[in-house]
């Protein structure tokens, strides 16, 4: 934990990846919950193509996951929203559906996938230019802070990876008050 | 360099296309130019140097904005002096002038649905023009999108026309808030294209 404190600090544009912060038998448990909490599908495609569910109840984990980025960043943090994306083959998520955030929270993404698929990553962009990438790794947690310059995407998940599923669950921190 | 096919012969049919035309205006040209035209405007489109491009919403190869050549940047300047006229009579708009860059997709590259509409750019019109391919694509279809739109915001889109990619075609679309369309990925084989737009 005390190099990735560090790795946290190392930059005025702060992130840092966990690993394995989840292994693969919670993941699959992880999985199977969001099933049966049922996808919506989002498909307005000049923003993005994908399923989702909204705040789905994952106490447990989410509160563990919250202690992680407290540990990593130092701060004082609480958790404001939770959404569960999957992308299959064909599917994104464009910069220009995501928001600006005020302050500095922090996003934390967890990779509940199966298996790893090439080229579907988490970009952050800073003034438009990618500075961390989040690859395909299943049980990794990555954590990156916010801000109104501070923008991402998910890259497309190309159709030449057939029955490719990349679950993602995602977490916003803001500072406890 | 550009000889214009048996085709633009028609202008009148075209402008009809044109309008009639969903979901937004566009026309298709097949067999743009005689055969014999073909070899010399890919010998000048081998000469200009491609990069590799990816961001959010395009992964391909393309040759740079502006062309790094000078037969390249005649092969543009040709392309605009050919068109401007039947566009202008086929379309209505009033074109002058265009730009220009050539495009490689191979497996998993793409373009995603976007408008090409940018406040102050200008755009008029949009082409692309698809040239013979060593090993023809499977998949990078131009895709049209119907869209529904609520305070100037689209709020609901539906594919209404899938284009091949299919040698010496060209495809004419106008450029618009709702012109939403997009390259579907190739799954195989190498799409070669120019494309662009004309400006007034």
């Amino acid at each position: 934990m005390v190099n990735l404190r560090a790795e946290w600090n190392a930059t005025s544009l702060p992130s840092a990846v966990v690993p394995s912060a989840i292994g693969p038998e919670l993941a699959t448990e992880a999985r199977a919950r969001l099933e049966r909490a049922d996808y919506t599908r989002y498909a307005l495609l000049d923003r993005g193509n994908y399923d989702e569910v909204k705040s789905p109840r994952e106490p447990e984990l989410i509160a563990a996951l919250a202690g992680i980025a407290k540990a990593v960043t130092g701060r004082s943090l609480e958790v404001a929203e939770v959404r569960a994306l999957r992308l299959l083959p064909g599917d994104y998520v464009l910069v220009r559906h995501d928001r600006v955030h005020e302050g500095r929270p922090v996003e934390l993404v967890l990779d509940l996938s199966a298996q790893s698929i090439p080229d579907a990553e988490v970009h952050y962009r800073h003034r438009g230019q990618v500075f961390f990438v989040f690859p395909s790794t299943p049980g990794a947690l990555a954590l990156v802070e916010r801000g109104p310059t501070v923008m991402s995407n998910h890259t497309y998940v190309s159709k030449l990876h057939a029955g490719a599923s990349v679950v993602r669950l995602i977490i916003l921190l803001h500072e406890r008050p | 360099m550009w000889r214009l096919g048996p085709a633009w012969q028609d202008e009148e049919r075209l402008a009809r296309e044109w309008r009639a035309a969903t979901p937004f205006p566009h026309f298709v040209v097949d067999d743009f130019v005689p055969a014999d035209v073909l070899p010399g405007l890919l010998a000048v489109v081998d000469e200009e140097p491609v990069s590799d491009y990816r961001g959010d919403i395009f992964a391909f190869e393309a040759t740079a904005p502006e062309p790094r050549t000078a037969t390249f940047s005649g092969l543009r300047d040709a392309f605009a002096d050919v068109l401007v006229g039947p566009l202008q009579r086929i379309t209505g708009k009033e074109v002058q002038r265009a730009d220009m860059r050539a495009y490689a997709y191979r497996a998993g590259h793409h373009l995603l649905p976007h408008t090409d509409h940018q406040q102050g750019v200008g755009r008029v019109l949009a082409y692309a023009y698809y040239l013979p391919s060593p090993e023809p694509p499977d998949g990078g279809e131009l895709e049209l999108f119907r869209c529904a739109t609520e305070r100037g915001e689209i709020v609901a889109t539906v594919s209404a026309r899938l284009i091949e990619p299919r040698s010496n075609r060209l495809v004419v679309f106008e450029v618009g808030d709702v012109s939403l369309h997009q390259v579907r990925e190739v799954c195989a084989g190498l799409r070669i294209s120019l494309a662009g737009w004309f400006y007034p």
